[in-house]
């Protein structure tokens, strides 16, 4: 008995202190993060290597996708249909903890989890989105955002703001504001500017919408204020940097957003403020100065710390944009760049891909696409690729890409959670 | 949508050399076509015929 309890004591032992790949345990790799870059990636990472134990780190049992969010908060959609949970993504073998991360040793390759366990990694991959850069615009803490939601992380601010619009009186004033680059989804405060708009026209048409930019130019720019000035004529206005629109500072307890030139008082205010990589990045040591993660192109490892990948939003990806298929693209890159990294093999030069659609309308869809290979130590597009939909088009072929952002939405969500 | 897994080799080969010269109606595929070259959309084409 005493002997074969020493026996299996020393077995215990000398598992805990081998090497990764002895014993027939395979590579380590935990993940950060379980939105489109991180679910992405833990299943990506499963599907090169089953050999690979994947641990994929997340608080939330329930994902809420930002895509269509806007359609939320137009009041078209049901935030229900934003929600995912992880039990696809468990049933590939990957164990999914329900924790937050909160540090990171790049020394002895762990994580620390918020009861204070640790994970140990051969490899890590953070995937933490973006966080709010509270008080980088004086006024908005996470007080004011209670009052005017940011709804720039799909969930509870989505509803809040799509609630007030729905108590405002008819004839009210909604003001929105966009930030400087760069930010989560560069369309995003335009698709929502449109879709509060449709809702305004369609139930509260006596009512207005300004838009504050810290910006002079925006994506999809020409295709936007195309569909604004046919659908939204005097309801939507749009007010440039040079134009006066970057706000200063806010003030909650009036409602008010303020620019060099004036005050904007709101009766529906939506502040979408200025952002940064999630917290953990800044935590790990894998965040600049400018509060994202500079990255190698063809493996998304970190340019700070060895051993740490960074992907999706949180990530400086060169061309690429901070949007969900970007993500999911990178994740896919950075997966396949592990998955051959762990087992001493050089990673292959990728070719990633973007495609994002925006609604202008429930029944007016415009999109952009990309290809981006790694050039010079940064991702850029290839050249003659991509670009936006057609300037000139019939309303059928703006519906048809209506349609298929719902498509867009069904498929990815499908791949990265069903 | 049309799903790729599984599907000929050739006739993805085919539909994304299409896409690329402008021969076939797209939204956006013409416009991801244009980045990948012939070799590259042979091995695209490889591997989704592959899947099931």
């Amino acid at each position: 008995m005493r002997r074969r309890q020493f026996l299996k004591m020393g077995v215990t032992a000398a598992l805990l202190h081998a090497p990764a790949f002895a014993q027939g345990a395979g590579p380590r790799v935990v993940v950060v993060g379980g939105g489109f870059a991180g679910a992405s990636c833990a299943r990506a990472l499963r599907q090169a290597n089953a050999r690979i134990a994947v641990t994929l780190v997340e608080a939330n049992p329930t994902f809420t996708a930002c895509p269509l969010s806007n359609v939320v908060i137009g009041g078209l959609r049901e935030l229900s249909a934003q929600q995912f949970t992880y039990e696809r993504v468990a049933a590939d073998g990957i164990t999914v903890v329900r924790a937050t991360a909160t540090g990171v040793d790049s020394q002895a390759r762990s994580v620390t989890l918020g009861d204070g366990a640790r994970l140990s990694y051969d490899r890590l991959v953070l995937a933490p989105g973006i966080d709010i850069r509270w008080g980088a615009l004086p006024g908005y803490d996470e007080a004011a955002a209670e009052r005017m939601p940011h709804a720039w992380r799909a969930g509870e601010q989505t509803l809040l703001l799509r609630r007030q619009l729905e108590a405002m009186d008819d004839g009210g004033l909604v003001v929105m504001s966009a930030p400087p680059n760069p930010f989560r989804c560069p369309p995003g405060p335009y698709e929502r500017a449109s879709l509060i708009a449709h809702y305004l026209k369609t139930r509260k048409p006596k009512s207005k919408l300004i838009v504050l930019d810290a910006k002079d130019a925006f994506s999809k720019q020409r295709l936007f204020q195309q569909a604004w000035a046919e659908l939204y004529p005097g309801l939507l206005e749009w007010v440039s940097l040079s134009k006066g629109g970057k706000v200063v500072s806010v003030d909650p307890a009036t409602n008010t957003l303020v620019t060099d030139f004036g005050k904007h008082q709101a009766k529906v205010a939506n502040v979408i403020p200025p952002q940064k990589a999630g917290r953990i990045a800044e935590v790990a040591g894998v965040a600049d100065a400018s509060g994202w993660c500079p990255i190698d192109p063809v493996t998304f490892e970190s340019k700070r710390q060895p051993n740490i990948h960074v992907i999706g939003d949180a990530a400086i990806a060169g061309a690429m944009p901070k949007s969900a298929f970007a993500a999911n693209s990178q994740a896919k890159t950075c997966a396949a760049a592990v998955a051959r990294l762990v087992t001493g093999a050089a990673p292959a030069a990728p070719k990633l891909i973007n495609t994002c659609y925006s609604l202008v309308a429930p029944d007016y869809g415009i999109s952009v696409a990309g290809v981006y290979v790694p050039t010079g130590g940064q991702l850029a597009e290839v050249p003659g690729s991509g670009g936006v939909s057609p300037a000139e088009a019939p309303r059928a072929t703006r519906a048809v890409e209506a349609g298929l952002a719902e498509a867009w939405f069904r498929t990815i969500t499908a791949e990265v959670f069903g | 949508v049309v799903r790729l897994a599984g599907l000929d080799q050739g006739a993805i080969v085919k539909a994304m050399q299409d896409f690329r010269a402008g021969r076939r109606i797209a939204t956006v595929m013409d416009r991801i076509a244009k980045g990948f070259t012939d070799e590259e959309i042979q091995a695209i084409a490889a591997w989704y015929a592959a899947q099931r």
